[in-house]
């Protein structure tokens, strides 16, 4: 198996330490929040509509930097990591969007294969033979020349699914993941993350989703985000609220 | 006294944000090439890859545009120039105005203002958009860096572009204005070409590179700036390369009346004037 080990720490621990954030002129996301993650889970982030759990998977991603305290991967505090610092980390956790997020002047396949020739990951046959793999799985071989514009919303959406998992993440965090997809295709995804988590590395899944049905499939903690607080998986019954 | 006071805090504003401005735009050259010259994950044929496409939308794609405005004010100021200076009994001053217009002044702003019409706009545009439909978070989600990425190869690409089209501005410009003023004035090739090289001088190479150089880095990294100052929304779009456009004829044109100014300032000091 060509694992890209070599750029890639383990990442053992996500942690918030009296973390801030707030959006411009709206109410605070997360307020002060002190918050170990369930680590080797499937991880459901469930809040009211508009609570922030997109923006709670950026900040997971890395893409976003809180206001205010820390965001921890293996004690390492994010927020004072530079670009290049943070590299490592980043290529270990995959991040898709809930829309948009295709590069639209490549086509489908330019995009699935960017991460891994853009870092030299893998060898370009063996990135070929990933993306390849993928596209015969989820039916998309006719559209692999297509750019994102041309083709319907489904396989737009599959791709920028499929995209973060050519890297073979080790976090994977899926904001709205079932919208759009269809059901035949949903249920294949949660295959490809069963196989993932595996066989290819995957430990940790975070999902922001109202999808019950799409849930009911996978295995699933879940941990509640309400008015900027995080509260711990309630099966565990530690209600650690963060204040 | 209070319209005074309000007019020269306006002033201040004004001159405050405009330097602030250009901090920003300091900061990200210097940001885009250090990402760049540290991202050790980019090879030189992504690099080249965008460098190469942003060349050949710039460069090669703006030739028909630069060929027609560089045969026109080439006749135009070859067959005003002969007129009026053989009028005046001097038509070996005939280089030298060539060199001064062309070459120093009109050159590098016409081959500016084309290049801010056609890719500033276009890059804005494109940068624009990337932010709106989240491409930019989402090269950044797969640990590539947007500013060596995206904004690095548009900088070198547009300073290459630039000076090429530039060049080739000067070469329609000179040639192409002395075939077409064969047509109103019988001038000997040998007597054109004398004068021109006669008026050639080292500085006027360096101002060629200077103003045009600097006009491409100008116009590339206030589209790019602009493009990615969209926060979310399409709507942002037209109104950030409104703005790149705007800022670009605004900079170009400072950048190039202060280069002549220092030159000419230069040149009369040399001269004892001043």
């Amino acid at each position: 198996m060509s694992e890209p080990t070599k750029l890639m720490p383990q990442i053992k621990s996500l942690k918030f330490e009296s973390l801030f954030f707030q959006h411009e002129t709206q109410d605070p996301i997360l307020m002060n929040a002190d918050f170990e993650f369930p680590t080797n889970e499937n991880v459901l982030i469930q809040s009211i509509q508009g609570a922030g759990k997109s923006t709670l998977l950026q900040i997971l991603g890395g893409l976003i930097v809180p206001q205010s305290g820390k965001f921890l991967i293996n004690d390492s505090n994010v927020g004072e990591m530079s670009f290049e610092e943070f590299l490592p980390y980043r290529l270990s956790i995959g991040y898709t969007f809930d829309y948009g997020g295709l590069i639209n002047n490549r086509t489908i396949y330019e995009n699935l294969m960017l991460p891994l020739l853009y870092h030299k990951l893998v060898e370009v046959e063996e990135a070929n033979r990933r993306v390849m793999e993928v596209l015969k799985y989820f039916d998309l071989e006719k559209f692999k020349d297509e750019r994102p514009a041309h083709i319907p919303g489904r396989i737009r959406k599959i791709s920028c699914l499929l995209r973060p998992m050519m890297t073979h993440p080790q976090v994977l965090l899926l904001d709205d993941p079932s919208v759009g997809l269809g059901q035949e295709t949903s249920l294949k995804f949660i295959d490809l993350i069963n196989k993932h988590r595996a066989e290819r590395g995957l430990k940790h899944v975070f999902i922001s989703s109202y999808d019950e049905k799409f849930m009911s499939h996978i295995n699933h903690l879940t941990i509640h985000l309400d008015n900027g607080l995080l509260y711990a998986p309630q099966t565990e019954g530690n209600k650690a609220v963060s204040l | 006294m209070n319209i005074v006071w309000d007019r020269i805090e306006s002033l201040g504003r004004t001159i405050t944000e405009n330097l602030e401005y250009t901090l920003k735009i300091f900061l990200m050259i210097y940001l885009s090439f250090r990402a760049a010259f540290l991202d050790q994950a980019q090879g030189l044929r992504q690099t080249l890859s965008v460098l190469s496409t942003q060349i050949y939308f710039t460069g090669w794609q703006a030739m028909p545009l630069i060929s027609i405005l560089a045969l026109g004010t080439g006749g135009i100021l070859v067959i005003q120039g002969m007129t009026n200076l053989t009028l005046l009994g001097g038509t070996e001053m005939l280089g030298n105005l060539i060199v001064v217009v062309l070459v120093r002044e009109i050159g590098p702003l016409l081959t500016a203002l084309v290049v801010i019409a056609r890719s500033g706009t276009a890059v804005a545009t494109e940068v624009g958009n990337m932010r709106a439909n989240r491409e930019i978070e989402a090269l950044e989600s797969m640990g590539i860096n947007p500013l060596s990425y995206i904004v690095f190869p548009r900088i070198v690409g547009g300073i290459v572009s630039v000076l090429c089209l530039a060049f080739y501005f000067m070469i329609i410009a000179i040639f192409g204005g002395y075939l077409l003023t064969q047509f109103f004035h019988d001038i000997p090739f040998s007597f054109y070409s004398e004068n021109l090289l006669r008026a050639f001088g080292k500085e006027d190479v360096a101002i060629f590179l200077l103003k045009n150089g600097f006009s491409g880095v100008i116009i590339f990294v206030v589209s790019c700036f602009q493009g990615l100052s969209v926060k979310k929304s399409p709507h942002e779009v037209p109104q950030v390369t409104t703005q790149a456009v705007v800022k670009s004829i605004i900079y170009v044109t400072v950048f190039n009346l202060v280069v002549t100014a220092i030159v000419y300032l230069n040149q009369l000091q040399k001269l004892g004037v001043v």
